[in-house]
């Protein structure tokens, strides 16, 4: 028993002793959400791509989520090990920005591909997505198209959302009803709230419940189904054309002032628009990338793509947030 | 003259029993002075406004946490005790000792996979409803999200947890009382009240007061299963306060809101006590079988239980098997999280169990009259020391990752060597609170029943152990020790902020998988995790049980 345990606390120490004698010229160190850094992610892809170009070390840290991954910098404050933070929405770049860690990108910003003009000091895109609510056409034959039938939809009828103030998506579908209803936003969420089954925390357990088919439809992204049809072959997978139109989600990225690296680091940022990145994030984090001609995987031509992009300033969500997050809180309280 | 003489006479008893007391002492107060550092931490990083608006949303979260806590507990508290009461009487038959094992646990599996399991029974589209369809042409529908489901899910977790502690209980009641039960002839009611309810009673309360605090402070369960903000917890306003508006100053402040109502808990809880008589003492048998009707619903609740028990685990074993196995266990990352996880929770399942077996050590000097129990400080002290051993309980995980993470940046060093500490730490101060309400008792009935025996013969420490308290807890410690290593090995809290690719646990990286839209992979996974807990929880407290014999 204790030899068994000295060979454990012996293999501890080799393996903290191994891992922090890790030597390359220059770490440019990336902080993301978990989705993006995991192995089956963009993160390994994008690594190979630009240390073929550059001479460094590109390392990914992978967080809960990417306002996780703000935080962890808050909390890091001067002495944080990134150089970059990737993987922010323009909702909450806005709050990222006040906390004044970040530094200007220099870049031209105005070729790129967007459905909607953003131009921020700090923060670039480098891609985007539309939210939408995803369902199973084998179960439902006649999805929803607005909000309107959403609500009026029959009392079993179950939808899975995301808590706005944990979630980037939920935070983005309550933008979206606020964009749609202005004023009347309460009063929409007050006829829906019977419809919603359930709302997670985040965005993989309100996934998860859908797959299980708990409910009939689950608040994602319209590239969502991408992911269907590629890895899994499932056709099955829909999202509903709201008329509307659809709130849009940027994905941006930014260098951090206290970097040592700003140099490489704005290369990177540079590197997020060229068509080597752009190839790899269709298929890699499921969104559409923002270079002009990219060729898409032929499942992409199988979505809805909307027309027009919603989606509020930066300004006006870090303004506003608290109020509509608090009406929304008021009205579907039980 | 009387004054001075109890002033000496509390001297003496003090240096008299001053090697039980000190050690269990001493981590008692390294662990309140830990929760202070921890608290001061976040004091110093908090912007200015200590006094942040606390608006009536909180006081109605507040209201619906206490009120949730408390039907779960008493539910849990009585599903505990029928299970336990059926299993106790009815000891023989086959598979029993691995059906408790299983009973006890889901309190160690990781929450959001029995959470998904029991979605896959009792869920609007689980198996129940689909049965009911298929019978009865209509379907029971989404009842589960709501209070219901929160209550569901929290007796899964927690009743068995309850009756492993009570059958415990039950089985160390001597049989000669059930014989004078039985010459008395007396009901059900009347043996239950008069022969097992006094032996239960201590145990009652420690696992309720457990409970309560366990469910007060649930956190994935309530949010996945509340299904509406109305029905979410204090832990859920710290989580927003932290991750969204990232207000140290407000979460601080709702933080000591959560310690202090469980301080009271605690303090209350511990003033509760009944002496103990009964300890395991004979193995006789008893000849008679329990009447017909009474066997019939006692197999009944064992029947019914067990199906409750074992379909959601039936659901992730059917979800999990078709995952593509040779890739999931060769992927570099699953490796690595593996072997992180495994060393975890070798470590701290080590640490717990001195940990917890010295502090109860310490304990029962305050608990007992005939060591310190009538000084007039006693009850003060032990409430103190337990409630530094219920720590957990009353702090946010959230918050002690926070804690670790501000210290961590504070005082410098090693990133992984922090990590490692921060997940030990989390992983001990979890897993002790059930360690405690397991052992407590024990080592109290021990002292109790052999304390007199044992000074008489001027035994010493370590014969004392050999001789005395090993062979009555030994079993206890195989299942506390196989406790806190599954604890460790499912928890899915603080490495929310250390984790990344360098330094993943097992529930991290399956958690990556799920939100990556890989639910097979992650559905694989969490068979691999269910089997590995199931496993080590079912065959450590064996091979401990065979080692020290």
């Amino acid at each position: 028993m204790f030899s068994f345990i000295r060979i454990l606390l012996l293999s501890i120490l080799f393996s903290i002793t191994a891992l922090s004698s890790d030597t390359k010229s220059i770490t440019l160190t990336i902080y993301t959400y978990d989705a993006f850094a995991a192995s089956w992610g963009p993160a390994p892809k994008i690594k190979e791509a630009f240390e073929r170009e550059h001479d460094c070390e590109l390392k990914f840290v992978g967080l809960s989520s990417s306002i996780g991954a703000l935080r962890k910098i808050q909390l890091e404050g001067k002495n944080t090990k990134a150089d970059i933070l990737l993987g922010l929405d323009t909702s909450i770049a806005q709050t990222a920005n006040r906390t004044g860690l970040f530094t200007t990108h220099d870049l031209n910003t105005t070729k790129l591909d967007l459905p909607i003009a953003y131009f921020d000091e700090n923060f670039v895109p480098f891609d985007y997505s539309y939210f939408a609510f995803v369902y199973d056409k084998n179960k439902l034959k006649d999805p929803p198209l607005s909000f309107e039938e959403l609500a009026a939809m029959p009392e079993d009828f179950k939808i899975v959302i995301q808590d706005p103030r944990s979630s980037t998506a939920g935070l983005g579908l309550l933008l979206w009803v606020k964009e749609v209803y202005k004023e009347k936003a309460g009063s929409y969420w007050k006829k829906l709230s019977p419809h919603i089954l359930t709302i997670t925390k985040g965005w993989s357990e309100a996934y998860g419940l859908f797959l299980r088919g708990e409910a009939d439809m689950v608040l994602s992204y319209t590239t969502s189904p991408a992911y269907h049809i590629i890895e899994e072959k499932k056709t099955n997978y829909k999202t509903a054309h709201f008329r509307e139109g659809h709130y849009g989600q940027i994905e941006v990225a930014a260098v951090l002032k206290s970097s040592k690296h700003k140099e490489l680091a704005k290369k990177f940022l540079a590197f997020m628009h060229t068509q080597t990145f752009a190839d790899i994030i269709p298929t890699a984090n499921w969104a559409y990338p923002v270079i002009k001609g990219t060729k898409l995987h032929e499942a992409f031509d199988t979505l809805h793509r909307p027309e027009k992009m919603m989606l509020m300033s930066g300004k006006t969500v870090e303004t506003q947030r608290k109020a509509i997050v608090n009406e929304w809180l008021e009205a579907i309280q039980k | 003259m009387a004054r001075s003489h109890t002033e000496v006479d509390m001297f003496k008893s003090l240096v008299r029993f001053k090697s039980a007391v000190l050690p269990g002492a001493f981590i008692s107060l390294g662990l309140l002075v830990f929760a202070f550092l921890l608290f001061f931490t976040l004091y110093l990083s908090q912007d200015s406004q200590l006094f942040t608006q606390i608006d009536s949303r909180i006081y109605r979260l507040l209201n619906f946490t206490l009120y949730q806590a408390f039907l779960s507990t008493v539910l849990s508290l009585v599903v505990g005790v029928l299970l336990a009461w059926a299993l106790a009487h009815q000891s023989h038959f086959r598979g029993r000792g691995l059906l408790v094992a299983l009973f006890s646990s889901s309190l160690v599996l990781p929450t959001l996979i029995i959470v998904f399991g029991l979605i896959g029974i009792f869920g609007r589209s689980g198996y129940l409803n689909q049965v009911s369809i298929f019978l009865f042409d209509t379907s029971f529908g989404s009842y589960l999200y709501g209070l219901g489901g929160i209550l569901l899910a929290h007796v899964y977790l927690n009743a068995s947890f309850a009756s492993r502690a009570l059958l415990h209980s039950f089985e160390s009641i001597p049989k000669e009382k059930y014989k004078l039960a039985k010459s008395l002839n007396f009901s059900v009611f009347e043996r239950f009240l008069y022969v097992e309810y006094p032996a239960l009673k201590s145990t009652f309360l420690s696992i309720g007061s457990t409970i309560f605090l366990l469910c007060f402070t649930s956190f994935a369960v309530v949010l996945l299963l509340g299904g509406s903000p109305s029905y979410n917890t204090l832990e859920v306003a710290i989580y927003e306060a932290v991750k969204l508006d990232f207000d140290i100053g407000m979460a601080l402040k709702l933080a000591l809101i959560q310690l202090s109502i469980s301080a009271v808990l605690v303090v209350l809880s511990s003033s509760f006590r009944t002496g103990l008589t009964n300890l395991k003492t004979s193995h006789t048998l008893i000849p008679w079988k329990e009447p017909k009707l009474l066997q019939i619903i006692q197999w009944f609740i064992i029947g019914v239980f067990t199906l409750f028990f074992i379909l959601p685990l039936v659901v992730i074993v059917v979800d999990g098997i078709g995952a593509d196995f040779g890739r999931i266990l060769g992927e570099a990352l699953f490796i690595k999280s593996f072997i992180t996880s495994i060393s975890l929770a070798t470590v701290s399942s080590i640490l717990t169990v001195i940990i917890a077996l010295l502090i109860s050590n310490a304990r029962r000097n305050f608990t007992l009259p005939t060591r310190l129990a009538t000084k007039p400080f006693a009850k003060v002290v032990d409430a103190i020391i337990a409630f530094s051993g219920n720590l957990y309980l009353a702090i946010p995980s959230l918050v002690l990752g926070l804690g670790f993470f501000l210290m961590y940046q504070t005082y410098e060093g090693s990133e992984i060597v922090w990590s490692t500490a921060a997940l030990l730490t989390a992983n001990v101060l979890m897993s002790l609170p059930f360690a405690l309400s397991v052992l407590t008792p024990a080592m109290h009935k021990t002292a109790q029943r052999y304390d007199k025996l044992a000074f008489s013969l001027g035994l010493t420490k370590i014969q004392r152990w050999f001789y005395v308290e090993s062979p009555y807890i030994k079993s206890s410690l195989g299942y506390v020790f196989a406790l806190a290593f599954c604890f460790s090995l499912g928890d899915l809290g603080i490495i929310a902020l250390f984790g990344s690719d360098e330094f993943s646990t097992l529930p991290w990286y399956l958690y990556q998988l799920m939100g990556s839209y890989r639910t097979t992979d992650a559905a694989g996974v969490a068979l691999v995790l269910l089997v590995l807990v199931l496993s080590v929880f079912i065959v450590l407290p064996r091979l401990f049980r065979s080692k020290i014999h």
